[in-house]
């Protein structure tokens, strides 16, 4: 668990109620299987002074399964961070959505490899995939390869994959109204996270967020 | 106020500025007017340290002190604004949160505590009920999916809020139809003291019909070339910077 600073999504699942979901930990990496009419939801929070790697196969066997997976990564110094997101949609009417965004600083290598499939009979998919990513050193390095394999005709899917730096513009203006440069810094890499710090660890990742 | 000195500055390698000399009373309110491309905007740009803009020579004394040597916050916390002429989105932050880290900062600067939530909020209420802003736009993120108009009536909105010593208006009234032309200028005009100056730079007479300007300068090529009261206005009017 190493500090409380990562949410075991094993736990995660089995503790929620309410997400009855079939969860298998396989040999390289972890198995769900999401049945008909079932949900999943998944938070991962990995927070610097640590490597991860953090590799999910998910499998929407029923119709009308859901999966939502958000991360949030903060890393700097020698840390590695990798991603491998496996989502199958194996029945018709699911729903699926992947949200990974994080910030790398120090010499921190992240990867990010997420693949949608959509099987032949998966019509009427719902998927979607978006990992963002902001670098804050030269020796930082950020990988990310969003995949899609679609083999049915009726689907709704998308992915976007960014890694830029923080915006010097923003930064200006928000320095030239008196912000203090770390503290403009500090909120726009708060607001670039936003939408994927779970609800109740807000500043638990300010701080961390302060400490790149 | 502010004393600008055969100020030289440049973007990249290229020199825009070319040896500006500018002095600025305290209550004093300034036009300077010219042409696109003639460095309007850089002026701006210089006397709030964007980066990106160097000074290559010449010196700026912003009551009595070193302007150039402030970061670009301690500029804010000394009583600089700029208006800008094409305000910035910053997606994920509310006006609310932005404005409450600037106020609270400047305050810190200045060895004041923090505003209260209450009062903070209260003091926004009535800042934006000078510029007709909705109280929604409290709760907006800054500047995203804001319209021309909305966007000029927040830089005078946080003007209002930070109450500035100095201010400087770049074009802050393109693209305004009359009736934020009007808001606009009410906003402005109710900031006039006999402490504060501004600083407005424009390329158009429009704003100047409401807000009347002690002094006009005209700026071309990187030099200021006349300087008078209102009949340069006229002047320019009639007959465009050519005949400068």
């Amino acid at each position: 668990m190493g500090h409380g600073k990562y949410i075991d999504p094993l736990a995660d699942a089995r503790s929620k109620p309410g997400m009855t979901t079939s969860v298998i930990a396989g040999l390289t990496g972890n198995l769900y299987q999401v049945p008909a009419g079932e949900r999943l939801e998944l938070q991962f929070v990995v927070l610097p002074g640590e490597s991860r790697d953090i590799d999910l196969s998910i499998d929407l066997t029923g119709p009308g399964a859901q999966a939502h997976v958000k991360a949030l990564y903060l890393c700097n110094g020698e840390e590695k961070v990798n991603f491998r997101i496996l989502m199958h949609h194996r029945a018709p009417g699911c729903h699926s959505t992947q949200q990974v965004k994080g910030i790398a600083g120090g010499c921190a290598q992240v990867h990010f490899d997420g693949t949608i499939v959509v099987a032949p009979e998966a019509q009427q998919t719902e998927a979607y995939q978006e990992n963002h990513n902001i670098v804050l050193t030269e020796q930082a390095r950020v990988q990310t390869r969003p995949q899609l394999e679609i083999y049915a005709d009726d689907v709704k899917c998308s992915h976007g994959a960014t890694v830029g730096q923080l915006n010097p513009d923003e930064l200006f203006y928000m320095r030239s109204r008196g912000i203090p440069e770390a503290e403009a810094r500090t909120l726009q890499m708060l607001s670039f996270l936003s939408p994927v710090v779970p609800a109740g660890r807000e500043e638990e990742v300010e701080k961390a967020v302060r400490s790149l | 106020m502010l004393q600008i000195q055969n100020l030289h500055a440049k973007v990249g390698e290229k020199e825009i500025l070319k040896g500006i000399d500018l002095s600025i009373g305290a209550g004093e309110v300034h036009a300077v007017m010219g042409p696109n491309g003639a460095g309007k905007s850089t002026l701006g740009a210089v006397l709030t340290g964007r980066p990106g803009f160097e000074v290559t020579q010449g010196s700026i004394l912003y009551k009595g002190e070193d302007l150039l040597a402030k970061t670009p916050e301690e500029r804010a916390w000394a009583g600089l604004f700029l208006s800008f002429q094409y305000p910035i989105e910053i997606p994920g932050v509310t006006i609310t949160a932005f404005m409450k880290a600037a106020v609270n900062a400047k305050r810190k600067a200045h060895g004041l505590p923090e505003l209260k939530a209450g009062d903070f909020l209260k003091l926004m209420k009535e800042k934006m009920a000078l510029v007709q802003m909705k109280p929604e736009f409290a709760k907006r993120e800054v500047n995203v999916g804001f319209s021309g108009g909305e966007k000029k009536r927040n830089e005078i909105f946080q003007m209002a809020l930070l109450e500035p010593d100095l201010s400087i208006l770049d074009e802050t009234d393109s693209g305004l139809d009359v009736d934020a032309l009007k808001i606009v200028a009410d906003g402005v005009n109710a900031l006039r003291s006999p402490e504060k100056s501004a600083v407005i730079i424009t390329h158009y007479h429009k704003l100047l019909e409401y807000v009347q300007p002690d002094v006009v300068h005209v700026l071309k090529d990187g030099r200021i070339v006349s300087t008078g009261g209102r009949e340069l206005i006229d002047a320019i009017e009639a007959q465009g910077f050519d005949q400068f």
